[in-house]
């Protein structure tokens, strides 16, 4: 079972609105990783996140989630392969009119048998999780804030233990003590879960603290992979500019 | 696939587990729950596959909402163990009651009401804000914003033209049509023309204009500010030193007062026009006929009396779409709830004060 290959990238190149976004990418990420995907602005980071989820399609390449081709995927294959992994989209996606507990317990109504009740009670279990108190549990998300938000979010990709869970910017629009927390909360729930997690971000914190491995996307091309010492030894402008930002943040 | 299994073996108080217990499972739902407090060890050497779902289920199932923590787990390997942990830890959360009673008749009718009191309240507060904000504009008429006036009359107005003109041509038919009919059996064909005249001019026009626009601008007005609102377009609007009052909401107001009395001038053109078309065809009456006739009974009065209720429902409108859109809260659901209730207000607004004008035109024997 060690270094099982959950998700498999090869050769992905991608043109939107005639711009070429990614033009060779391949990368993959083995069973019980965090790997962090990291790039400037525009490189096609969430695109690629996109792609790999099934929402948007490459323009040639192939894309193996799970032991399963993601583009061709025929509907009914690709809506069973999606109860697989979650998605925790930037700024939460909660439904807005359903209250917290009963955004948590969508997925479960829909592709679980349990009762009703049921799903409640376990969603209430999955936002315990989380870290979030009872009382969030019959609110609008409305009445959130960005932090809780998110965390419900988490939970909610989180209600049918998925293997694999994708992550676009965590901790964006959090202030830095609610950030670490989440990233704290990510990795004791990506232990003692066994997921595999593969997130999209800016945050050097949340790059420092909780994954194992980063991979580098930039001009189109997979930069370079492997523990932030690999990074370091890589000689690019922009990841060294990336990288030194904490050191000169501090002074 | 291995489908999951609860056995409980009364003599030892133990409960084993067997099978894949994962949440996606379809076999996880047949679980039949054992009676509350009769286990105490739990056995889980059969189990193949655990996931949170299933950790909750199974402990659910063998102590519904007593105390996880006092069961005696055996047989459980390290991960699953770990899980199941977890679950135990967080097992409290979710005990206590699912979902509450939907709100009786009583409570409804109560909420309703409240809701109507606060639409109304919010109305005369809307009123009470812009009339100061006209009072400020006319200290410095310059502030207003011509352009904006512009583009908010060339779709209210202009781009409902055809629409307005088209639905007052069909009612013109069929109300022509229809009176037609009657008329025929008396020989009184030319009475036709009274009757379309007055109907369109008086009634018809003002009202199924004013609902159009309702429809059609009130709900883009709600939509508009409140995703304006959503997306912080508005505080943006007051912090870089603009009136969201000048900008939003006054260009619309006048844009509204302008394009009704036009509109519906325009939809007596129509409404007539589609009871000459019938008059012709199926009364006998020339077109000549028609307008002669029309000369001597279509007295200015009735196309003065609709065209001035067309600025009065125009302001109410404008008020109440203006006022929703600002009203909404920064989420989709209260967007759409807010355009709903301003298509809904506008209609019955319209049609109240209509039957106020009929009565306080009747009285004053116009």
């Amino acid at each position: 079972m060690a270094s099982e290959t959950v998700l498999d990238v090869r050769d992905l190149a991608t043109t939107l609105g005639g711009k070429t976004i990614h033009r060779g990418v391949t990368l993959s990420v083995a069973r019980g990783e965090v790997v962090a995907l990291i790039g400037g602005s525009g490189s096609g980071k969430s695109v690629l996140l996109r792609e790999i989820i099934g929402l948007i399609r490459p323009a040639a390449g192939t894309i193996t989630l799970l032991g399963e081709p993601v583009w061709p995927l025929l509907p009914e294959r690709m809506a069973r392969l999606r109860q697989r992994f979650g998605v925790l989209f930037q700024d939460g996606a909660l439904f807005s009119s359903l209250t917290v507990e009963q955004n948590v317990a969508t997925p479960l109504r829909e592709h679980t048998r349990l009762a009703p009740a049921d799903c409640l009670r376990l969603a209430r279990l999955k936002l315990a999780l989380v870290g979030l108190p009872a009382d969030a549990a019959g609110k609008m998300p409305s009445e959130l804030s960005g932090g809780m938000r998110k965390r419900v979010a988490l939970a909610r990709a989180l209600a049918l233990d998925p293997e694999l869970l994708f992550l676009d910017e965590p901790t964006s629009g959090l202030d830095p003590v609610s950030a670490r927390a989440f990233d704290r909360l990510l990795r004791l729930l990506a232990d003692s879960l066994g997921l595999t997690v593969f997130l999209v971000t800016h945050d050097l914190d949340t790059l420092l603290s909780i994954t194992d491995r980063a991979i580098v996307l930039a001009d189109g091309r997979v930069l370079g992979a492997g523990t932030l010492d690999a990074l370091k030894r890589i000689d690019d402008a922009w990841l060294a500019a990336y990288l030194s930002a904490r050191a000169n943040e501090g002074r | 696939m291995n489908p999951a299994r609860l056995e409980f073996d009364a003599a030892t108080a133990t409960a084993r587990a067997a099978g894949d217990w994962r949440v996606r499972d379809p076999d996880l739902a047949r679980i039949a729950p054992l009676p509350e407090g009769a286990v105490r060890v739990l056995d889980g050497s059969g189990i193949t596959a655990l996931d949170t779902g299933g950790a909750w289920k199974l402990i659910a199932s063998t102590v519904a909402q007593g105390d996880p923590g006092q069961l005696t787990l055996s047989g459980f390997g390290a991960p699953q163990r770990a899980i199941l942990d977890l679950v135990i830890r967080h097992y409290g959360a979710t005990r206590g009651a699912v979902g509450g009673r939907p709100p009786g008749l009583l409570a409804q009718f109560g909420r309703g009401a409240l809701a109507v009191w606060r639409d109304l309240v919010g109305l005369l507060d809307f009123m009470g804000r812009l009339s100061v904000e006209w009072l400020a504009l006319l200290r410095q008429p310059g502030r207003f914003r011509w352009r904006e006036l512009g583009a908010q009359t060339q779709t209210i107005f202009v781009n409902a033209i055809p629409l307005a003109v088209m639905m007052l041509f069909l009612l013109g038919v069929v109300f022509a049509y229809l009176m037609g009919v009657q008329a025929q059996k008396y020989g009184a064909n030319i009475f036709v023309v009274d009757g379309v005249a007055m109907a369109v001019t008086r009634e018809l026009s003002p009202v199924i204009v004013a609902i159009l626009v309702a429809g059609r601008s009130g709900a883009a007005i709600t939509a508009q500010i409140g995703t304006m609102k959503v997306t912080e377009e508005i505080d943006a609007i007051a912090t870089l030193g603009l009136s969201p009052w000048l900008v939003l909401v006054m260009p619309r107001i006048i844009a509204l007062l302008v394009a009704l009395p036009l509109l519906v001038f325009l939809g007596d053109v129509a409404g007539i026009f589609g009871g000459l078309v019938i008059a012709e065809h199926q009364l006998d009456i020339s077109p000549s006929m028609f307008v002669d006739r029309l000369d001597s009974v279509l007295e200015p009065k009735f196309v003065w009396v609709g065209l001035a209720k067309a600025p009065v429902f125009a302001a109410f409108i404008g008020l109440i779409a203006c006022r929703m859109g600002f009203a909404a809260r920064r989420d989709a659901r209260s967007v759409g709830e807010n355009t709903t209730s301003t298509v809904v207000q506008s209609i019955v607004a319209v049609i109240i004060l209509n039957a106020i004008f009929a009565i306080v035109l009747d009285y004053l024997g116009i």
